[in-house]
């Protein structure tokens, strides 16, 4: 009771509840911002967190990371841009939505879902860090190759009509990948002697270049008249249809925690786990990437079920599993604090302190998210002949801010063709994407089992955790190729 | 009376202007290093460690002399940022560069640099230093480098590190150079994936950044049999440096570290230098800078100036000699 009362005492202060307001405020608002991406904010905020309490300090951060994951959803759904990587996966039914007059419904889908599933990841933070800790920490190379082939198969959910247009994206996704230099020995690939091209190609201009540069190409040079504005007015979301969502904004979420909890996988990884697993389910299936609102739900559920989770591994081990909790980690150090088990035995009333901050950082999201719709709507209202030269100039400022580097820019504006012939074409973008983002965690997990296993193949079967995936892979295979069989025998008939 | 008007209005102006003319050039005459702000450039992402105590070293060095603005520049290494240092020009009397190993091993990864390391630049000073340390899983049979280098010596074994021409890489490649350990590197991307796989024990050794491991050798998931610096770390007591730990196993001379330093255009001003030197003394001697120190694991840089070319020309070719031993080198 004592301490309960310790933990309340560090924890009701007017500091911690405004930053976490105004962290989860800033993250909303950046991680809207194509280009400005969360980890760009949470590093830019962490020298003012150097003369704050730790409490405080952590909870500003840890706010802005949560109202990030959320926020890249927003401009995802208005104007097909998305704020943040993992958004990328909530455009393929949110801007649909929009499009149809259903921005509102998609919006509040959106962080309706979002809502819930970082409440359901600071729950399973709260409740089961040291066994999911367990479980990450029984993650090497070769059970991460098997998690990365599971995660391949969902390129047959998301290619659209054609599978073999989908295969085809996701290859050149996985070529564009390799060019850097190579991660054992240094090779150069695909560099052209450019050292712009070293370090890979950069993936928010990727990103953006993909998604939004093709609406502006195709406004400008689309014969039929285009639609002038999105209106956001309309049906907002129905307490029956958030209702009839639950199942997959739960299932969601326990995939965005599991995600989560493994380093180094990430929010876009969870996000299209979710909505693929949400396709196989669903009784509109054929509705997905029309603007189906079961896929805004499970792409938010997954990506935001991370934000929670990613904190398990930071807490409970001290290792970060992603850029975000690395910076974390980073204002924990300054405040003298060391994440992992001694952090629970030293400083344990501040742990449980973070964990009141950071449950109610999940409430002021909903508020926060609320606001955002209603002023962010205001997008939808301006025509798009004014609306999207401020789009490519927004477009252009991102990819320039991630390295402050032009060269970027020019990269979007390549992939912005690439997408744009990819749209004329029929050929999905998000199998280029899904590509680009495991191929090199496939390559990188094979040659590290290898190089471990010392060439013995066995190491491939070592124990449970790999079984599983290999069966989840196998079984999500079958079920592809049985789909597949089903829908062409469909389209003959 | 019309026309003296404009002849008065004329010549005042005039003088007016002389007088602006002439109180701007003594301005410009009178005006010293620093009239700017200085921007601090970082050459990797925000949020890594170089990121995070350059931002500290300029919010402290700001009270000493002006506005510092931390500008990240990450690409191909550091090398990306570094080049754009050396070709100087505009604004380069106010540009520094958060210098660290990636400026010395980059030298020899990264092919055709447009840049020498050395000649190309000023050095200001070596302001923080990081020991690695070479840890095993706490279920490792081997308790010390004799033992594992005999081990490695007879079988394969593996060492992890964050990436490819990291300081953590390049330390275990000096040490499997040294001892002829027969020892395979498994590099991941960031020292977040390669923890897990040291503390599960499916890599069998790294030579890791003391503030990635300290706590898990606190909390005894990790056995650290040594540390990498020339000296014991006030930081683990009674781990012995690797040149004493591993005498007679060759490597008598060993050390590394992630060392961070300030280097600015070889043009400097020799005014700038000076003040700058001044103020990163005070900045370093205050209790400040003291204690934030160990929160990272870290130790005051000693050498300066000259003494700091000199460090990094020697780790030039240190890492070139290792990387090409290593088939590295491009």
């Amino acid at each position: 009771m004592e301490n309960f009362s310790e933990v309340l005492a560090l924890f009701l202060s007017v500091d911690n509840f405004l930053a976490i307001a105004v962290g989860v405020l800033i993250g909303v608002v950046v991680g809207a911002i194509p280009g400005l991406t969360a980890t760009m904010a949470v590093a830019l905020a962490l020298p003012f967190t150097f003369s704050m309490e730790p409490v405080t300090a952590i909870l500003l951060l840890v706010g802005i990371y949560k109202g990030g994951m959320y926020g890249g959803s927003i401009t995802a759904i208005l104007i097909r841009t998305p704020g943040s990587p993992a958004a990328a996966c909530t455009l393929l039914d949110g801007y649909p939505m929009a499009q149809q007059g259903k921005a509102k419904k998609a919006l509040k889908t959106a962080l309706y879902s979002s809502v819930v599933a970082d409440m359901i990841s600071n729950l399973a933070l709260i409740f089961f860090a040291s066994y999911l800790a367990k479980i990450a920490l029984n993650f090497g190379p070769p059970e991460y190759f098997w998690l990365i082939c599971f995660s391949l198969t969902i390129i047959v959910s998301v290619s659209g009509d054609s599978v073999i247009k989908g295969l085809i994206a996701a290859s050149l996704g996985i070529i564009v990948s390799t060019i850097g230099l190579d991660a054992v020995y240094g090779t150069q690939r695909l560099t052209f002697d450019d050292y712009n091209l070293m370090d890979r190609v950069s993936f928010i201009p990727l990103l953006i270049g993909l998604f939004a540069i093709p609406e502006v190409i195709d406004f400008y040079t689309s014969k039929v008249a285009p639609h002038l504005r999105t209106a956001v007015a309309g049906a907002s979301l129905t307490w029956k249809e958030f209702k009839g969502l639950l199942k997959t904004i739960v299932r969601g979420s326990v995939i965005g925690v599991i995600i989560g909890a493994i380093p180094g996988t990430g929010a876009t990884t969870a996000a299209f786990i979710s909505y693929s697993e949400a396709k196989r389910t669903s009784p509109n299936k054929a509705n997905f990437g029309k603007g189906e609102i079961e896929g805004v739900a499970a792409a938010e559920a997954g990506n935001n079920g991370v934000a929670g989770a990613t904190l398990i591994p930071l807490l409970s081990l001290g290792i970060p599993g992603d850029v975000i909790t690395a910076i974390i980690l980073g204002a924990f150090m300054i405040h003298g604090l060391t994440p992992g088990p001694i952090l629970f035995q030293e400083n344990l009333t501040l742990v449980y302190a973070l964990f009141c901050g950071i449950m109610v950082s999940s409430v002021v999201l909903l508020f926060v998210g609320n606001a955002a719709i209603r002023y962010f709507s205001v997008i939808a209202d301006i025509p798009k002949t004014i609306l999207l030269p401020i789009v490519l100039m927004f477009c252009i400022y991102g990819a320039y801010a991630v390295n402050n580097s032009t060269f970027d820019i020019g990269l979007m504006l390549a992939f912005g063709v690439l997408g744009f012939v990819f749209n004329r074409t029929g050929i999905a973008s998000a199998p280029f994407l899904i590509g680009f983002i495991l191929g090199p965690m496939f390559e990188d997990n094979l040659r590290r089992t290898m190089l471990i296993s010392k060439d013995d193949l066995s190491i491939f079967f070592r124990g449970p955790i790999t079984w599983v995936f290999v069966m989840l892979t196998i079984a999500s295979l079958i079920f592809a190729i049985r789909r597949y069989w089903v829908a062409r025998n469909e389209a003959a008939v | 009376m019309m026309k003296l008007t404009k002849s008065r209005l004329k010549s005042s102006l005039l003088c007016a202007l002389a007088t602006v003319s002439l109180s701007y050039i003594g301005l410009v005459q009178a005006k010293e290093w620093p009239e700017d702000n200085i921007r601090l450039v970082v050459p990797y992402s925000a949020g890594g460690t170089t990121d995070l105590l350059s931002r500290k070293v300029a919010d402290m060095l700001q009270k000493e002399l002006t506005t510092v603005v931390v500008e990240n520049r990450p690409g191909a290494g550091s090398t990306v940022a570094t080049g754009q240092l050396a070709r100087g020009g505009r604004g380069s009397d106010y540009m520094l560069l958060m210098a660290s190993p990636g400026h010395t091993i980059g030298a020899s990864l990264y092919p055709n640099l447009r840049y020498d390391p050395v000649s190309d630049f000023a050095f200001v000073r070596n302001v923080i230093n990081i020991p690695n340390v070479m840890v095993v899983p706490s279920d490792s049979p081997y308790n010390t480098v004799a033992e594992f280098v005999e081990a490695a010596r007879s079988q394969q074994l593996t060492f992890s590190s964050p990436g490819i021409g990291s300081s953590v890489h390049m330390s275990g490649e000096l040490f499997k150079t040294m001892t002829k350990a027969n020892l395979v590197h498994v590099p991941f991307r960031g020292s977040g994936e390669a923890l897990p796989a040291l503390l599960s024990g499916d890599v069998d050794v790294a030579f890791e950044n003391m503030p990635t491991v300290y706590p898990h050798i606190q909390s005894g998931k990790l056995k650290a049999l040594a540390v990498t610096t020339v000296e014991e770390s006030e930081f683990l007591p009674g781990v012995m440096p690797m040149r004493k730990a591993g005498k007679g196993y060759g490597l008598e001379t060993y050390e590394t570290s992630a060392w961070f330093g300030l280097i600015v255009h070889k043009s400097f001003p020799e005014e700038g230098m000076v003040k700058l030197q001044a103020a990163l003394d005070n900045v370093m001697s205050s209790d400040e800078f003291k204690k934030f120190l160990p929160q990272f694991g870290a130790e005051a840089g000693e050498v300066v100036g000259d003494d700091f070319r000199q460090f990094v020309q020697d780790e030039v070719q240190k890492w070139s000699d290792v990387a090409e031993k290593a088939n590295l080198k491009r």
